[in-house]
């Protein structure tokens, strides 16, 4: 049997380099060069030899070391397999882990202006990706548009900021609410959709609110975006080497140097705050009746229905509180920034968060932080390649659906248990 | 008629050119199990969605004796049916939760009274002390409700990884959990075996002696019908055919008729 697997094995290998072949041979084999003012094919036969080889000895590689262990053992055993009953057991431990090395990052010696931007981005996506969470994962509502939200949330602030001069801790919550109502604005037209449907519309609400704010001249100076948008200050001390006239800065008030990393630091702990408070709520409102209904829903409308489960409110809840969430995240977008404009609100930004959380495994905390680092970090690494780093963030997207189908963490945790209770 | 639990008066549906129900009228008592039952497509699951607000009749009236209170059940859409009125209902292909585990499965069914109990969540958030005790309470009906059914060692499971049969009962006590006047069946005995609906029968006859809940049962399994049916009505195309006991409906020409066909 041993061998007859062996002779499969070769058999398979040895039609996977035809296939190669067959592709590769015409791509990469036959290439045109002017010569003379005239186009010569040019055959470069190594070049496909080489590939076709590096095929069928990684089929052949695959077939012997992964394919044999899943006739053994009658399971897939993959890295990624061993991967997750890691994550599983040690779950708590590991988030605790994450939290303190987010903690201290800011103090450790490679953390420069640019691995704290990169891990500031990373922070609000982190954010932005529990807020989806809440809408995809556990109410299993496909919003297209989030980043509608994290536009609003953004305006607002920077509208509130400019014109009335309010600070950043007052204008967050206003900017959450704003991005909240925002949400059920657009949960009312889409509450009987499901699937498909509801992704398209929640695509053009998306583009409705880039195209308004692009539009809206008197607003939101339309294209040209909005300028001067206060920056945060630590509890009423500004970030400033040369402060106005009488007023205290940061670095005097604590006898410190001047360093314009005070102010990054500040704004990476402000994120690290936001995307935690966001992180608690979840965990918590998932145990709540609530957060039951939510799952309920995603898993069968009518049985809710049938069990007196309002699915109108149900869903316009985890819109809004989505929604908010997102409205928090692009608050603090504003602010950072201090400059804003429709461009930063396009739909590749929903697609990047809502591939985040599909990829982490619906519903899953730490699978969104996962898969935030696995792509954004691609992105990141990959920059000198330029638009061609959006292969491997494509590729990366590939690798996780081929070796975890339902995401990076798919195991769910049941939000009430018998057995504390006895 | 002040002991009649369900009154249903010359109910239609329509759905275009067909007439799914046709004048119908029939009475569920308080304390009784009355099953519908005819061929296949006679109109049962209609009645059902008409009765839990599924579809909006066509034409008729249902009115359900809910505390000496008649209220009409046309005037509550969808949810409102399970919620305001209390009728509870299951369904012909099982439809639970299968990624939740059982026990979440039997607290999502007590959602209106949590949801009341967390304060619309702002007290569930803050672990009110009220809360914790009502969620405690839940927990501890949910249990009661399993140990009856023998699911409690599997309550952390998910629902959809549990045997067929189990997951029938599971809805069925997940439907009781709403605390229902009237509970309707949609095909419970349905794939279940000799000794699996044994059980059903024993589990029915306790939600009705115990629980005094009216049951409505639309069933195949005659030895389900006639082993617990204490009033039978029969469809055929829409019609009542005949209405009476278990022993009256096996010994009626006109149902046999309908079931058998008549004899050339």
């Amino acid at each position: 049997m041993n061998k007859n697997f062996f002779q499969s094995s070769i058999k398979d290998s040895l039609f996977t380099g035809l296939i190669a072949l067959a592709l590769f041979g015409p791509i990469v084999g036959l290439r045109t060069v002017a010569v003379n003012e005239a186009l010569v094919v040019q055959p470069k036969w190594l070049v496909v030899g080489l590939i076709v080889l590096a095929c069928t000895i990684g089929r052949f590689l695959i077939n012997i070391y992964t394919f044999k262990k899943e006739q053994r053992r009658g399971e897939p055993s993959s890295i990624s397999k061993i991967i997750t009953n890691f994550l599983d057991t040690k779950g708590a431990q590991i988030a605790l882990g994450a939290v303190i090395f987010s903690v201290i990052f800011p103090f450790m010696p490679f953390a420069d202006r640019y691995w704290m931007d990169i891990a500031i981005m990373m922070m609000t996506y982190i954010m932005l990706g529990w807020g989806l969470n809440i809408v995809i994962g556990l109410a299993g509502l496909l919003d297209l548009g989030y980043v509608a939200f994290y536009a609003v949330g953004a305006y607002s602030y920077a509208l509130f900021a400019i014109h009335f001069g309010w600070s950043f801790w007052i204008c967050l919550p206003l900017a959450g609410l704003f991005a909240g109502l925002f949400g059920i604005l657009l949960g009312f037209p889409v509450l009987r959709l499901r699937g498909d449907y509801l992704a398209i519309v929640t695509l053009a609400f998306g583009e409705m609110i880039r195209i308004l704010l692009l539009n809206w001249y008197d607003l939101t100076k339309g294209p040209d975006g909005l300028t001067g948008i206060p920056r945060p200050s630590f509890f009423g001390l500004p970030f400033k080497r040369y402060p106005d006239e009488g007023v205290e800065t940061f670095h005097t008030f604590f006898g410190l140097e001047y360093s314009p990393m005070q102010r990054i630091i500040f704004l990476y702990y402000l994120i690290l705050i936001l995307a935690l408070i966001t992180n608690f709520f979840t965990i918590k409102i998932r145990k709540l009746p609530v957060g039951r209904a939510w799952e309920a829903l995603r898993e069968d409308e009518i049985a809710c229905k049938s069990l007196g489960v309002n699915p109108r409110n149900t869903k316009l809840t985890a819109f809004a509180v989505g929604a908010m969430f997102g409205g928090f995240a692009g608050s603090f977008f504003a602010t950072r920034q201090a400059f804003i404009s429709p461009e930063s609100f396009t739909f590749i930004e929903s697609a990047i968060i809502v591939a985040i959380v599909v990829l982490g495994g619906m519903g899953s905390q730490t699978g969104v932080v996962l898969s935030t680092i696995f792509l954004i970090g691609l992105i990141e690494v990959f920059r000198d390649f330029e638009s061609y780093r959006m292969i491997a963030f494509g590729g990366a997207m590939v690798l996780i659906m081929v070796f975890r189908p339902k995401g990076i963490l798919a195991t769910r945790k049941p939000t009430i248990t018998m057995r504390k209770e006895k | 008629m002040r002991d009649n639990l369900l009154d249903v008066e010359n109910l239609s549906m329509r759905f275009g050119g067909l007439l799914a129900i046709d004048d119908l009228s029939f009475s569920a008592k308080k304390d009784n199990i009355t099953s519908i039952i005819g061929p296949n497509g006679a109109g049962k699951t209609t009645v059902f969605n008409c009765l839990t607000g599924f579809y909006k009749a066509t034409s008729g009236s249902m009115f359900l004796n809910k505390d000496n209170k008649k209220l009409d059940l046309k005037k509550f859409s969808d949810f409102k049916v399970a919620q305001k009125a209390g009728v509870a209902r299951t369904f012909q292909n099982i439809r639970l939760f299968p990624q939740m585990s059982v026990l979440e499965n039997m607290m999502v069914a007590q959602h209106n009274k949590l949801m009341i109990a967390s304060g619309f969540s702002i007290l569930g958030l803050l672990n009110a002390p009220s809360f914790l005790k009502k969620e405690k309470e839940a927990v501890e009906i949910s249990k009661y409700w399993l140990d009856i059914i023998n699911l409690t060692n599997r309550a952390d499971d998910n629902a959809g990884d549990l045997p067929y049969g189990d997951q029938r009962k599971l809805e069925i006590v997940r439907a009781m959990c709403i605390n229902p006047h009237l509970l309707c069946l949609d095909e419970p005995a349905a794939g279940l075996n000799a000794k699996e609906s044994a059980e059903l029968n024993k589990l029915l006859l306790f939600i009705k002696n115990e629980k005094k809940t009216g049951i409505l049962l639309i069933e195949h399994d005659m030895s389900v019908v006639m082993g617990i049916s204490d009033h039978v009505v029969v469809l055929n195309y829409g019609k009542k055919i005949f209405e009476g006991t278990a022993k009256e409906t096996k010994n009626s020409p006109e149902v046999i008729e309908a079931y058998l066909g008549t004899e050339d």
